[in-house]
């Protein structure tokens, strides 16, 4: 995890740094830098911004829990989010003032035939870490068969929802 | 001579940490942000190795290295990215021979770094010429195949390295030669339980091969095109990294699970432009316009499935067991996006995957199709397990007749 300040943007009007997250991975900006995730299935991206500070983080998580797995936490819905409200606290963002906004969780390409799908859980999953750490839930695009990439505005914390099928909106 | 999961497992890190130090060390020279995007081990057959690079014109440097481990590893990249990278580090715009130097330079701390990370790890020391400077199209660039003539294929480590504010791509290539890394590799070795033999991998690889085959004959027997098979490999990477091998251009295509050892997904990919002729070519009328259709769609997913039976059909014959599929999904989305449910479901009992991974040309008409698979580790160990000493020479036959052509 790489956390970007401003010092590579000399010129205050330049356009905002875009940082890309991967897999399994997550950023935070502190400079209002542009991070965007792309080519969610039933992987769920979780955005959140504390505008007090300002702080913003996006994370790209593609299991519900880590169970007895060991690895990379960021990997898992409950311990990704731990991890990257963390890293927001220790920017100086407090949890009383995050907004998260989530995205992704589509249940496309499902075989799963008992229960329900890994989209639908990771959703589930992202909600209750959030709450249990009384971050407040503020947008949410997830489900459905499609796939999606986002743009998270780190200075804003809007969150741009693009889908191949689909015009593009803001959470 | 074995290999396990644990140590795949543990040379993808050391790959793709090394290649991590690298990147560090370019970053560090030339203020260029860059990310390691994926490491994979692939097993691939000599004649297909650096398939992926196309016709691009590419500039690198090359290191023999010797040691524990011997063979050769490259670091290229786009000769178009050149200038900017030694601009970067030179200031202003260099003539040739400072863009050159500069390569070389660049070059030679990268791959130190590079090759440093395994020799630490391996607690040994690993000896490396000084660097050459190479130019070349597509896979010319690469070191030729590691000599030794004991197997058709090849293990080939790759890091592929992004440049965030460009989108311009590195490649580390390392081709150890066979016999000192399969020692190496079972040294390394933790269990005896979870090993697989590599010659047996090698089997699968040729199996795929087949599968490949009866795909591309099915299709050639549909729309008519002249369709060949053309590269098969086998390659693992963590779970997290398997939807990136797809990247993030739309596809269209059918996806199946299928059952029995092993049990997996497997998916049927064209780019758009390739969906649309293939469909084209087997549609009675002519359609108008660039949208993808209906009609496209369902020529797809008649497409998809047979292509499926033919590649599933391939492993069957060799396994000598049934294997049987859901019928096809079709698919239409990000790339990355189609494979991440997939990855997801396979992620929920192993860390790591192997990807089967083959690929259909044809010379007629721009037609691209990739197949993937994606089995269940432990069950395609079994399924190893389980191949019998003759059925692979069956295979090892079919295979030399494959390339006979």
């Amino acid at each position: 995890m790489k956390v970007y300040s401003g010092q590579s943007s000399s010129e205050p009007e330049s356009t905002p740094e875009r940082v890309k997250v991967g897999i399994a991975e997550y950023e935070v900006t502190t400079d209002g830098a542009v991070l965007t995730t792309s080519g969610l299935g039933s992987c769920i991206g979780v955005a959140i911004h504390d505008p007090s500070v300002p702080v913003a983080g996006l994370l790209h998580v593609m299991l519900p829990t880590a169970d007895d797995m060991d690895g990379n936490p960021a990997k898992f819905a409950d311990t990704g989010v731990e991890t990257l409200i963390e890293a927001l606290e220790s920017e100086g963002g407090d949890p009383q003032n995050m907004e998260a906004k989530i995205a992704g969780g589509s249940d496309m390409l499902d075989f799963s035939e008992s229960g329900s799908g890994i989209g639908q859980r990771n959703a589930e999953q992202v909600r209750q870490t959030l709450d249990e750490y009384g971050v407040s839930l503020v947008g949410e695009d997830v489900g459905g068969d499609h796939g999606r990439s986002l743009r998270l505005e780190g200075a804003s914390g809007d969150l741009v929802v693009k889908s191949a099928n689909k015009e593009s909106s803001t959470l | 001579m074995n290999v396990d999961i644990q140590s795949l497992g543990t040379f993808n890190q050391l790959a793709h940490e090394g290649a991590e130090q690298a990147t560090a060390s370019m970053a560090q020279m030339t203020g260029i942000a860059a990310d390691v995007d994926v490491t994979k081990i692939s097993l691939v057959n000599r004649e297909d190795i650096g398939e992926e690079l196309g016709d691009r014109e590419f500039v690198g440097v090359r290191f023999g290295y010797e040691g524990e481990l011997s063979g050769e590893t490259v670091l290229v990249f786009d000769s178009d990215c050149t200038e900017t990278l030694v601009g970067e580090l030179l200031g202003g715009s260099p003539g040739e021979e400072m863009a050159r130097s500069g390569v070389e330079e660049i070059g030679n701390i990268m791959m130190s770094g590079f090759i440093d990370g395994w020799a630490d790890y391996l607690g040994t020391t690993i000896d490396h010429s000084p660097p050459e400077y190479v130019e070349g199209t597509g896979a010319g660039i690469l070191p030729p195949a590691p000599a030794d003539a004991e197997s058709d294929q090849v293990f080939v480590f790759k890091s592929r390295i992004e440049w965030l504010e460009e989108s311009v791509e590195f490649y580390i290539y390392m081709l150890p030669e066979y016999t000192p890394l399969a020692e190496v590799m079972a040294e390394h070795a933790d269990t005896e339980s979870d090993a697989i033999p590599i010659d047996k991998l090698e089997v699968f690889n040729e199996m795929t091969t087949d599968g490949t085959e009866r795909a591309a004959d099915n299709v050639e027997m549909m729309t008519g095109i002249d369709t060949e098979a053309e590269v098969s490999q086998i390659s693992f990477a963590p779970i997290e990294d398997v939807p990136k091998q797809v990247g993030n251009d739309t596809y269209v295509g059918t996806v199946v699970e299928f059952t029995g050892v092993p049990s997996g997904f497997m998916l049927v990919l064209f780019d758009e432009a390739s969906a649309r002729t293939v469909a084209e070519a087997m549609m009675p009328v002519d359609v108008e316009g660039e949208e993808l259709t209906d009609q496209h769609k369902m020529a797809i997913e008649e497409l998809g499935n047979i292509m499926t039976s033919g590649f599933v059909d391939g492993w069957a014959n060799v396994l000598q067991t049934s294997v049987d599929h859901t019928p096809p999904r079709l698919v239409h989305d990000m790339g990355q996006a189609i494979v991440d449910p997939l990855a997801a479901q396979v992620g929920q009992h192993q860390e790591h995957a192997f990807i089967i991974d083959s690929k259909m040309v044809t010379d007629d008409v721009a037609f691209e199709s990739e197949i993937y698979a994606l089995p269940n580790e432990q069950e395609l160990r079994q399924a190893l397990d389980e191949l019998l000493v003759e059925r692979a020479d069956e295979t090892e036959a079919d295979a030399e007749q494959i390339f006979q052509e």
